[in-house]
Formats: structure tokens, sequence, C-alpha cells
């Protein structure tokens, strides 16, 4: 179907916002702003809003207590004008960004009507296709009146423990379409001038499986935009409606004017990006392509999801998460010292989804799982598009925000049912993958275990507490050495855990995550990192290893027994207190040819446990000498003779690039002008590889290895999947130098990822 | 055998000893360390000396010598006197940010080495200012307190309930010892899972230790935190560790220093959690005074809130690179119990003190993407210093836009020490103003309101968003820069009446409070009670913490009239995360006065989390019973301030005053001058030795008995010059 033909409104359509809304004559704005307000005034009022919405966040945590909440960060308050633009979005989850301002336009354009938006109302939404990620983070968004005319919202989403469905917790790794999973409730008025009402709370609750947490829950959200009224009500009182509204228009202007200016250092282009995510359901043994194509325009930027697979099982995500998980990379890598005013960079992105896909799914696909799955992965992407893009920026600054793709790319969900140590039902998941890592950036190595871009302060629960709750002894929790992408600059390691059932017959446990068979992608030339695994080592036998030799088997290798690795879809798995259940989370991507890396990094590294000795002679091509340091010589040499070797032995002769005006526009690219024609030649050698108008990687020396030889930690993919993928390293031809990595299927053409207009 | 002279100072000192009555306070600062001196009658003798950080002792005890010429007494008498020698350090801290401490090893269970290093993840960004934690490519862990080599893994292992699982593989760990010792540790931490639930595994590794290396110095887990969190228990056994050997030499230094000098009772040192501690208690546990930099400001408002009947106060502290802000709710400070430092995260009872990056150092600057005026967070520091100070800054600050508005007497600053030279402050101000088509003057008065207003918003944070009123408090201003901006930012608060205590004492306010403290001890211990409750084992809980309490008093020499204890426990709703701390009632409990308690909390968790918050349905989970040991040091009170007949006036000069947008002729007063009784009305500048104090239009000063300066705000908007 023609793009111009869809009705984008949120029925089988999501939502997107059309620039002018459709606001019915009777709900009347309050649009007014100062031209100029005085600095005291906005530096006073700029500060104010933040922290009202700080304040505003922290009633929510206080109120609900629940330990999403609190340690997981899974909800987010927001302030937007009148028209539903952002002015303020918290340092909690970035995510959930495009959900408040999206619901608020759908709110404008179908409620203003019937049954009306007026002063003291409250709505509140869980529908994925147009205002939430999934049916889980309910958003709740309050009006705020001034002189009887609507002067802005405020709003936010929180992350709910059970609102339904046919699996506890709202994720059914079965589920065919939305009608296994928690129902969608489009904008309701569940506060009709300032009184909750009675008929729609109850009538919200009763889905759920926990209703008092869930009635807990909705307190806060609405505690939250009450606070938040009233002190924005003080606000207005004490500097009336123009100022404020001067304020909040400034806000959206500078982070604008700050965005453009960023952008205006980078060239017109194309940069793309995909990744794979494996099995639909427990019994699919296939993979789909996640693409992400960024083209920049002048002053534009628009995403599109071009060559993303189509919808499929449980992969799905609606395009209100899919611009969710982009805007939330833009903040982190654009908008950093704009407080996240995500709506400058708003102004200025596009969205070009293609409906019917995993990452613009139609009603009624299946969509709860996306945070999880499909909506992480794409924040990777976004993260690595608009890395290439930075990459060929001319601010130096710019360029040191260009980085890898990110850890525990997709959250291998290890979930738990059973009876606890005190005799009491219990279910739950772990929430130690949240430590995740960050990628290698290209000045510096990624943190190990350094959580996510997206979360600032994601914290693992500790071993002792996950102990006291649950019916589990851990026998291990430690960082996964040579986990981390190798590179010039190699990604964070992530972490892997190990338990057994304690004090309790049985535990039953279901999965569900991606990058199991293939890993997420590394950037111009740094590899990709270790994947995701779940092991169940059967007949592990720790306890009665522990009686034996009394040592703790504190490593895979100390246990008995033999290891299954369950798919990233499951369903049912039985767990003795005999069989050892081991999760690691994949770890964040390289940046730059590993054959670049500094030998003091290397030795550092291995002083910190952080890499083996094997791997790094491999990857890395050093050369140790008999006191176990790093022969410098020696390993230039080795170095030399890998480059060949990515040769197939025999260099090319290249014409040099000549022009001195030459600019990066990757780790390993320059970009000249030779006879008139512009080009693209290799940065170490300056040999010309191509045309800027081709793709280089047509004119690279490659060659597809085996996906085990990218990373120790990676299993053969026919463990899990059907498809024959293999890793392509592509070299310039004329000196051996990586200039990129990329996992394709057999007969899949290498994707065009820079290409300058 | 004594030669005639050293009689002759014995007989002398054992005369002073009979008269012995001197309270000594020492707070040892970045640039002074100060001494304040109580006497019997209690009156206050104040004393500065230059900090020496290569050898703080020597600071120490140059103040204290300060202290004694003031008395017309020599450094021996003066310690022959001391009743009591308090002190206050920040060099545990100062080591810990400067990285400059012990080399340590560490022991922990089979496969959890990584707990340290792992930080749980948020080490990457925990306790980071706003600006920063936004700026994620900058996220990083820091250094490894104790790098991954020097960690060793050993068989053992216990569970949540203090099951023994796998008893201790003692070869394993001679094995480990003798490798870090093979490493020239000079410490070692010994922190095993759930190992104070059973403490044996450690107390076994640590004789070994002790047996193996007798003079390395050692650290268990259990020794400092008793309750769950194995990454927060590490990292208080690394922070112990690596302070530790320095922590013990510099206590054992100026214990024996003071000795020789004739004092012949205890010193005690300063903690985070507000109380003092004894030397050796210190010694030994060092990371409990890491933070107690604030504690003792709080200290002193709450001494002199209970005897001004103060209950409820907000102490600001206004320094040159931060502003810091407590409270004390009900007569007693508000307490946390996590502490974040250098992004490492521990479990330690301490005062609850937030703090952000505004100061008399903060830089004025205008942010060239939004071309708007901003005032910090970065600081000028103390070099260069502002503008003024003529050391080359440029850049202006803070204390230069005060001394433009007039509030600072160029000639009068620091009791006139030091000058201050208006024309760079004026053309360092004129830097910025141009860039906004302002004259220096009007962004000097903006940068003072933007400043005051972060100010306000601190003080909100710490009051609003912890479930208290900020009109139920009186505000206490302390610190170099208070006094130029305190009535604004409490009338932006929405309180009344600020106290500038003790007048000029504000500017040793931390070394009174060292001296106001009093013993104290904090035991927990981790269990899960759930309704009904087990009153027969909470009653053996609380009476073995309370007797290990008073046994460490009675070791600290306290007599058992002077030692108070008191009982709380940590509540929680099930599936709930927020833990409300409840009193509890001395004696046997009873499953009559367990529901009493529960009722409590619930009343407790409304007042905190708002009202419809408590979560009752899913049930109760009591988890963790404290007991808290307080020795009451008994010391004289304070000594009342006269009343004088002297002209408090010295003069006027011109003022800008931002409500009114103009200058005006303002009187000037002199501190030194204004008895008890003295009143005035704003607008007035009152010149004290240390500090300057504005009083703006729409507020009243007077001097109470204590020569304590108390403003009250009779306008909040007040724009026009009253009377």
């Amino acid at each position: 179907m023609a793009a111009n033909t869809i009705a984008w409104d949120g029925t089988t359509y999501p939502y997107i916002p059309p620039r002018e809304l459709k606001i019915h004559r009777k709900l009347r704005l309050h649009s007014e702003a100062a031209k100029k307000v005085e600095p005291v005034t906005y530096e006073v009022l700029r500060h104010a809003m933040w922290n009202v919405n700080l304040e505003h966040g922290n009633t929510i945590m206080k109120i609900s207590g629940s330990p999403i909440c609190a340690y997981g960060h899974d909800f987010n308050p927001c302030l937007l004008d009148e028209r539903g633009d952002f002015v303020f979005f918290g340092p909690f989850l970035q995510y959930l960004s495009s959900a408040a301002s999206s619901a608020v336009k759908w709110t404008l354009e179908n409620r203003s009507d019937n049954p009306g938006i007026e002063d003291g109302d409250i709505f509140l939404t869980n529908d994925p296709w147009i205002g939430a990620t999934h049916q889980s983070d309910v958003t709740v968004i309050a009006p705020i009146f001034w002189e009887g005319r609507l002067f802005c919202w405020v709003g936010n989403t929180l992350h709910q423990w059970d609102l339904g469905g046919t699996a506890p917790g709202g994720f059914n790794p079965m589920a065919a379409d939305v009608f296994w999973e928690a129902g969608c409730i489009p904008p309701i008025k569940i506060v009709e001038k300032g009184v909750l009402r009675r008929d729609l709370e109850e009538e919200y609750i009763r889905r759920s499986r926990m209703p008092q947490l869930v009635a807990l829950d909705l307190r806060a959200e609405i505690s939250g935009c009450n606070v938040s009224r009233e002190r924005i009500l003080g606000l207005l009182k004490r500097y009336g409606a123009p100022a404020l509204k001067g304020v909040m228009r400034k806000l959206q202007d500078d982070s604008e004017m700050a965005f453009v200016k960023r952008l205006r250092t980078i060239p017109d282009g194309t940069w793309r990006e995909s990744a794979w995510i494996e099995l639909a359901h427990p019994s699919d043994r296939h993979i789909y392509r996640n693409s992400l194509t960024l083209t920049k325009k002048g002053d534009k930027l628009i995403f599109s999801n071009e060559g993303t697979d189509p919808q499929a099982g449980t992969l799905n995500c609606t395009a209100v998460a899919w611009r969710g998980a982009i805007a939330s990379m833009i903040c982190s890598q654009m908008l950093f010292d704009q407080m996240f005013v995500v709506e400058g960079a708003y102004r200025h992105m596009e969205f070009e989804a293609t409906p019917g896909t995993i990452t613009c799914a139609t009603y009624p696909a299946a969509v709860s799982a996306a945070p999880a799955l499909t909506l992480l992965q794409t924040i990777a992407l976004a993260g690595l598009v608009i890395s290439k893009m930075l990459a060929c920026s001319t601010d130096e600054s710019l360029r040191t925000e260009v980085q890898s793709g990110m850890g525990c790319a997709m959250y291998p969900i290890a979930a738990f049912s059973g009876i606890d140590q005190r005799g009491n039902p219990c279910t739950s998941f772990f929430l130690d993958p949240v430590g995740a890592a960050l990628a290698g950036l290209s000045w510096r190595d990624g943190v190990d275990t350094g959580g996510w871009p997206w979360d600032l302060q994601s914290t693992m629960p500790n071993v002792e507490e996950q102990e006291w709750f649950y019916p589990i002894l851990y026998l291990w929790r430690r960082e996964v050495a040579n986990g981390g992408g190798a590179g010039k600059f190699r990604g964070g390691n992530p972490g892997e855990f190990a338990f057994i059932p304690h004090k309790t017959d049985r535990l039953t446990l279901f999965t569900a995550t991606g990058h199991a068979a293939v890993p997420p992608p590394g950037l111009f030339g740094g590899l990709p990192p270790s994947t995701t695994r779940y092991t169940m080592r059967r007949g592990a036998n720790a306890r009665q290893l522990m009686a034996t030799t009394h040592k703790l088997p504190a490593r895979l290798s100390e246990l008995q027994g033999t290891s299954e690795y369950p798919p990233p879809k499951a369903f049912n798995i039985p767990q003795t207190p005999e069989d050892a259940f081991i999760v690691a989370w994949a770890g964040a991507g390289g940046y730059g040819d590993p054959l670049e890396r500094d030998p003091e990094l290397i030795e550092k590294d291995l002083l910190q446990e952080s890499v083996t000795r094997e791997w790094v002679e491999k990857a890395n091509g050093v050369v140790f000498d008999k006191n176990g340091r790093i022969d410098r010589e020696a390993s230039e040499k080795r170095r030399a003779e890998i480059r060949l070797e990515r040769l197939g032995g025999t260099r090319r002769q290249l014409a040099a690039l000549t022009s001195e005006h030459a600019r990066q526009v990757a780790e390993g690219l320059l970009l000249g002008e030779e006879n008139g024609r512009k080009v693209l030649a290799c940065r170490k050698c300056r040999g010309i590889l191509c045309g800027a108008e081709e793709n280089y990687k047509k004119h690279c020396a490659t060659a597809g290895k085996t996906m085990p030889t990218a990373n120790p930690h990676i299993l053969d993919p026919q463990q899990y999947i059907e498809e024959e993928v293999l890793f392509h390293e592509y070299s310039c031809p004329g000196c051996g130098l990586l200039l990129q990595t990329e996992i394709l299927r057999r007969a899949d053409q290498p994707l065009w990822d820079l290409q300058l207009a | 055998m004594p030669t005639p002279t050293k009689k002759k100072t014995a007989q002398r000192k054992n005369a002073a000893a009979a008269a012995a009555s001197y309270f000594c306070g020492i707070d040892i600062g970045g640039t002074f360390t100060d001494c304040v001196v109580r006497d019997q009658a209690g009156r206050l003798t104040i004393a500065k000396a230059l900090s020496t950080p290569d050898d703080s002792a020597r600071g120490f005890f140059d103040a204290l010598t300060v202290a004694a010429g003031k008395m017309g007494l020599t450094l021996d008498e003066l310690m022959t006197r001391t009743e009591l020698l308090l002190h206050g350090t920040t060099l545990g801290t100062n080591a810990l940010l400067e990285r400059k401490g012990a080399r340590v090893g560490l022991i922990t269970t089979a496969g959890h080495a990584d707990a340290l290093i792992i930080m749980r993840s948020v080490g990457r960004s925990a306790g980071l200012p706003i600006q920063q934690l936004l700026h994620v490519s900058r996220h990083r862990k820091p250094e490894p307190l104790i790098p991954r080599h020097l960690i060793r893994e050993v068989s053992e292992r216990v569970d949540w309930s203090g099951e023994v699982i796998l008893p201790l593989n003692e070869e394993e760990a001679r094995k480990a010892i003798r490798e870090l010792l093979a490493q020239k540790v000079e410490a070692i931490g010994v922190c095993f899972l759930w190992g104070f639930l059973h403490p044996e595994h450690e107390l076994v590794v640590k004789r070994m230790i002790q047996k193996e290396a007798p003079g390395v110095y050692v650290t268990c887990g259990h020794e400092l935190i008793n309750k769950p969190g194995e990454y927060e228990r590490s990292a208080a056994v690394a922070i112990n560790c690596f302070i530790g050997p320095l922590m013990s030499r510099y206590v054992g230094k100026i214990e024996a220093r003071a000795r020789e000098l004739g004092y012949k009772r205890r010193l005690v040192i300063m903690q985070s959690s507000g109380g003092v501690a004894t030397a050796a208690e210190v010694a030994d546990k060092p990371a409990f005074t890491i933070g107690s930099g604030p504690a003792g400001g709080l200290t002193a408002c709450k001494f002199l809130g209970d005897l001004l009947g103060h209950k409820n106060i907000i102490a600001s502290d206004v320094g040159g690179t931060s502003f810091d802000v407590g409270l004390v709710h009900e007569g007693q400070p508000l307490t946390g119990s996590e502490t974040t430092l250098n992004q490492y995260t521990f479990l330690a009872p301490h005062l609850d003190v937030i703090s952000i990056g505004s100061g008399g150092g903060s830089i004025i600057w205008v942010d060239p993407m939004s071309r708007t005026l901003k005032v910090g967070p970065e600081s000028s520091g103390a070099n260069p210093g502002p503008a003024c100070y003529g050391r080359g800054g440029k850049r202006p600050t803070v204390t230069d836009a005060n001394l433009l508005l007039g509030y600072l007497d160029p000639d009068y600053f620091l009791g006139g020490t030091h000058k201050l030279d208006r024309e760079k402050a004026l053309a360092a101000m004129k830097t910025v103003g141009d860039q906004l088509g302002m004259s220096p003057i009007e962004a000097a008065s903006a940068a003072v309101q933007i400043v005051e207003f972060q100010m306000a918003e601190l003080m909100r944070q710490m009051t609003v968003q912890r479930g208290f009123d900020p009109r139920d408090f009186v505000v206490y201003a302390y610190g170099g820069a208070a006094g130029a901006h305190c009535v604004t930012y409490t009338r932006e608060l929405g309180c009344k009446t600020v106290v500038v205590p003790l007048g000029s004492t504000a500017s040793t306010w931390s070394a009174l409070g060292v001296q106001s403290a009093d013993l104290f001890h904090v035991y927990e211990k981790s269990e899960l009670f759930l309704a009904p409750y087990n009153a027969e084992r909470i009653n053996e809980i609380y009476e073995e913490l309370e007797e290990r309490g008073r046994e460490q008093l009675k070791k600290d020499g306290m007599r058992p009239d002077e030692v108070s204890l008191e009982r709380y426990a940590e509540m929680k709703f099930r599936l709930q995360i927020h833990l409300v701390e409840v009193p509890v009632p001395a004696g046997k409990l009873t499953a009559k006065s367990l529901a009493a308690l529960e009722k409590a909390f619930v009343e407790k968790y409304e007042r905190l989390h708002g009202k419809g918050s408590a979560f009752t349905s899913a049930g109760v989970e009591l988890g963790l019973l404290r007991v808290t040991a307080r020795g009451r040091i008994r010391r004289p009170s304070l000594l009342k301030r006269p009343a004088s007949r002297q002209n408090p006036r010295s003069g006027q000069r011109e003022i800008y005053w931002s409500g009114l947008r103009k200058k005006v002729k303002t009187p000037i007063y002199d501190w030194t001058r204004m008895g008890a009784g003295v009143k005035l009305r704003g607008p007035a500048i009152v010149q004290m030795p240390e500090t300057t104090v504005v009083v703006p239009p729409g507020t009243e000063g007077r001097v109470d008995a204590y020569g304590n300066f108390i403003l009250t705000i009779v306008d909040r908007f007040a724009v026009t010059i009253k009377g």
C-alpha cells in the first residue's frame, strides 16, 4: 500500500502526528509567548521547570514504591507545551520519549470534542499504536489550564507489573497476535475535573493479576501529574503566562539551534545499519532483519526502516516505540548539553516507516516484547547510524560521540516461577543484565558492565538481594573476558551469572531474547562482541561437588554434567537443584581495526584480566616475548602479515589521493577530490578505493568467515537457526586496513552503509 | 630518675589537671585548621592556623597553640587542663579522592571476585551532577580501588538464612593470603557473601592473616556493615583498608603527641554519623569518617537549636565552591544510610546532606549556544579565585558580583586582612554583561538572583521532596558566603526566619560542631520478620545489640548514667522498596507493642510518601533491627553576649538592591559593636570580621542573648524601603 493512502491514525496503522493538529474549536489554546525573556526570569524558570519535572518523577517513585521504578527506572515524567511538543523529559528511561508526546497529540485530535478536554482532567492510555511502547507502559497525561485556555501538559509513563493477558507480567513468547497479550486502552478520561472516575478505575485494574499494585501505581502517576500541575500554576501566578511560555519556546528553540548547528558540520548523505533477530516463536528456527537508514538533507534527518522484514510472531514493535528508540540516541549523542530537550531535534526529524514490518507493526500484531527485543535492537542501530553520520562531521568534539554498538542489545529475559524458600509461590525475572556494557568510542574503550547509553543509571541488584527474595543460589557472577568486540578501542565486556535452585524442589524457566545466534555489529572494522547465551548444565551437581571436593564450582568447567543451549524463545524449561542455569548477555561492539590497538592498552587489559593472551594474539596481532611482555617489533611484523592475509597475499596498487583537503568520513576512510571527482580513499595508505557515489565495500578485499572467528564466545549459529550466516571483513585492498565488518546471510549483498550526497 | 626541672613541670601539670576544664574542638579544612576552645563558663576562644597537608598533625597543634596564646596559656598548660580533645578530619576523604592510599588486597567468596569491579554497573555514573550525568560518552568507572590481580577467591558459602552451605576451605585461604603478601599489600580486606550472618569464616581468615603477617592492616565486611548488599560491603571494606594504614598512623601520632603535652584523656574523632568515636575505634573503622566534613556543621546546628528551642532547622552552608543543605527535624539531624564518594557507594550511617556547585567562587558565564546567563557549577577555586582577589582570575564570580553590588566592603574583607580589587571585578563582569547588552551591575544583580534561586531550589528538594513543609523550619546560615544570600534564599523558599549562628563564630562553625558532638555507635542486625512477628526473637536481638553498645561505651570510658540507647526498626511493604525507619520502644516487646509499631510505620510511610501510598494489603516486612548507643558528653552551655552601649552604625554606602533596580544609600553596621538586644531594619549591611550579612528591604534583624543574628522576613515581596 502506498504510504500516502494509509490512515496513520492509531487504529490499524500507528498514529503519526501531522505537522498541523486538527483540534476541535471548543478547546482554546493558550499560546501567547513573550518574544524576549529577561535573563534572570529565563534562568530561574528553566531551572524551576527542570526541577518541577524531577519532583514529578520523585513523586511517582515515592508513591509507587515499585522496584521496577526505583531500580529498573522504567518510567519517565515529562512537561509538554500546549500542542504536545516536549519541553522537558526526565533523566530516566529515554526510549519512552515519543510515547507521551504522541499520546497528547492524539488526545488533542481525537478527544477535544468528545468527551472534551477540560481543566482538571487526566487521560490514560497504554495503546502502543497511540502513546505507549508496549501495553505494560501506561502513559498518563494531564492538561494544565490558565485563564480558561489550555496552557501546557504534564505526563508520565510507568511500567506496570501486570495488566492481564495470557501470561503473567504481560509477555508471552508464544503470542501469535495482540489478543494473546494485555489489552490496549486508547486514551480515556480517567480523572474528570479533578475526580478519579471510579467506574473507569475499576475497569482498568480489573484486568490485572495484581490489581492493588496497579491501583497504587495509578495513584502514583496521577499524583505525579498533580504535583507538577500545582507547581506550574504557581509559576504562572508569579511570572505570568507569556514569560513561562516564552521560556518554553526558548528552550525548544535553543535546543533546535544547537542541533542544527551540529547538523551543519555534517555533509549530506545516507548511512545504513542492519542487525538480525532470531526466532519469531519457540518452534521457529529463522532470523529476521532489522534495518535502519538515516538520510541527512540540509537541516533534516530522515529515518527509515526500509529493508526491515515483515512483522513476525513476538518480534514486533510499533512506530511509537521505534521513534522513541531513535530519539533516545539522538538525546544521548547530540543533545547531552541541551538537557535532552528532544523537541529541538524532533523539529528536524522525519520518520518513514514501512508498515507491516517488525519495527512498524500493524494492528493486531503481538508487540508486548518490544522493549526487550526489537526496540532495544533499534536503539543499538540508531546509535550506529548516528555514529556513522557524526564520523563525517568537521566538529572534532562531536566526533567524540561516535560509538560502536551498545552491549546487551537485546535483553535476555530469564523468567522463573516456583515455590520460594518460605513456601510462597513466586514468579520474577533476572535484572542482572541491566549491567549491559558501553561500546567502544572513537577515542577510548567501552565500559565493562557499564550499563546502556539510554538509561543513565542502570543498577544491577546485589546477589544477596536476589538470594534473599528468591529460592536461588548464585554460583558466580562475573564479567566475561573477551566479551567486548575487539577493535582499536574495544567494546565493554558483558557479564554472566549462574544459579541453582535453592531450598526449593524445582523452578520453571522461560526465555526470550535475541543476538543468541548472531551478535550485534561492530563499527569501522571493530569486531562484533560475544552473543547472548543461555546454558542449562544438566546434572551439574554443584552441591554434591561442594560436599566432596570442599571447593565451590565457580566456572562451567568445574561443574559436572552436560550443557544444553535453550533457544532465545523457550517455554517451560524445568530446572532441579542438580542443574545449573547460566545466562550471559552480549557484549558491546568494538571500534576500528583491532590491529591498530595500542599495545599498552592490551597490556593493561591483560593485567586487569579483561582479555586473554590467546585472544589478543589472534585478534590484535600481538606477539609476546619470553617474559610475557608484548614484543613491539615482532608484533608490528605479525600485524603486517595479518594485513597481507586479509588481501589473500597480494596488495593491489591503488592510485594515491593527492588532494590535501581530504576529510575523514569514517575511522578508515577519507573523502577527497581527484581530477574533479569526489573519491573515497584509505586513511592509512591514502589509496583511492572508488568514487564517492559508489559502495566502497564492493572495492574492498573481503572474505566471508565463520561466525565464531569474530569472537571466542560465539557458538555455531546453526545451533539455533537454519540460515547460514557469515562474518565479512572489508579491508583496504592497498594496505589491508580493516574498514568495516558485517554479518550477512550467504546470498546477501553488502549493505551500502556510507552514501555521501 | 626525674631531673628537678622535669619534676617541677610535673608538679605544675598536676596542679593544672586539678583545674582541668577545657573542651577543645579542632577541625581541619582545606585552607585553615580551626580550633574552638570552650571553658567551664561557656566562653569560646576561636583560633585559626594554616592547614599543613604534608603533615596534618602540625596544623592541629599550631591551631591549639594559637588558642592557648589567646588564653594566656602555654600549649602544655592548655593540654594538661583539657578535659576532652575532639577532632574532625577530612584526611581519609581526601586520601580517597586523591587516591593516595594503601596497596590493598581482597579475599572474597569464590565466584564473586567481580562484585567490587562491576560496581553494580551504576558505578559509571553514581553521584554525578546532572550535567555530567547527561553526557553518557564521558561516563566511566573509577580506577578500581583494588585491581583484579589483587583480589582472591576462596571456597566457602553461606546462604540467606545464615546456613553454612560450604565450610571455609582454609587451604585456599592460606594460599590466597600468601599470594597477596607476595604482592606486597599493606592491607587486606575480607568480605564474603552473607558474611554478616555468619562472621566465623571472615574471622578465621583474619586470624590467619594476623598470624602470617602481624603488620598488615585487616578489615572484615561484617565488622563494618551488617546488612545485605555485597557490593556496598566490599566497597566499605576496600575504602577502609585503603585509608586504614594512613588514618591509624595519623590518629596514633596525634594521640601520642597530645599525651606528651600532658593530655590524659582520650582523643575522639568526628564520624559521618555526626557522633564522635575514640581514636582506637577510628583506627579500626576509618571508613566511617568518610564524608564527615559537613557533619560538624549540622551537629553545631542541632546543639544551638537545642539551646534556642528550634526543633526544625534547615542548615545551609555557603562555601567557596559548594552549597550544602542538611536538616534537623524534631531535634534530630536527618540521617541516611548510603554514601557515594568518587562514584563508589557504600553503606554507612551518615548525616543526610546534599550539595550543588553554587558558592562564592562559582563562575558567571554566558552559554554560547543559547546566549543566556549561567552561574556555576564551575568554580574559580582557591586559585586563581574571584577576579577581585587580584590573583589573575579573569572570569567573574559570585563574590565579584557581591562586591559590585556593594554587599562587600573592598577594604574590610575577612576583617580587613585581604583587600578586594573592585576594578578587576568590574572588568571581569563587563565581559559577561557586554555579551548580553547589560551593564556590569545589571549582570551582577542577575547572577546573584540566579544563584540564590538555585540555592532555594536545593533547599526545596531537601524538604518538600522528603515530605517536609519548609514553612515549619528555621533556616541557619553559615559558611563564608552565607550572609550575602541567606535572606533571599530563605524568602524564596517561603520561610520566615534565618539565624546567622553566633555571629562571626559562623566561620568556625564546624569546629564548634565537632566540639558539641557525643560519642555515638550504631549496631544493626538484618533478619526478616513477617506478621505475626516473633517477639521473642526480636527481643533477643535488641538485647544483644544493646549489650554490645553498652560494652563499647564502657570501653570508651563512659559511665552508665551517660549512656543512652535507642532502638529502631526498618520496615517496608512487601513488593515495595521504600524502607522506613521507625523508633521502637525500650523494654520487652509484646505482640501488642509490635502491632503498634506496624501502625506507626504506616503513618510515617504516608507522611513521607504521600497520602494513599501505603500498600497495606501487601503485608509488612520488618527487615533490620538497629540500636544506637550514645555516650552523652556533659559540657558547659554557652556564655551570653553582653549588651553594648556603643553605636553599632559605622557609616553608609551605596548598595544596589535588585528589587528596586537601583543603588540606594544604605546604613552599615559593625557587628563587633552590636551587643545583645540590638535591632535593625533592612535595608542594611552588617559587617562581621569574617563575613557580611545583607539585610534587604522588608527584613528585620536582631541580636539575641547568645549573640546570634536573627533575621525575620516581614514582607515577602518587599521592593520598597520602609521606615
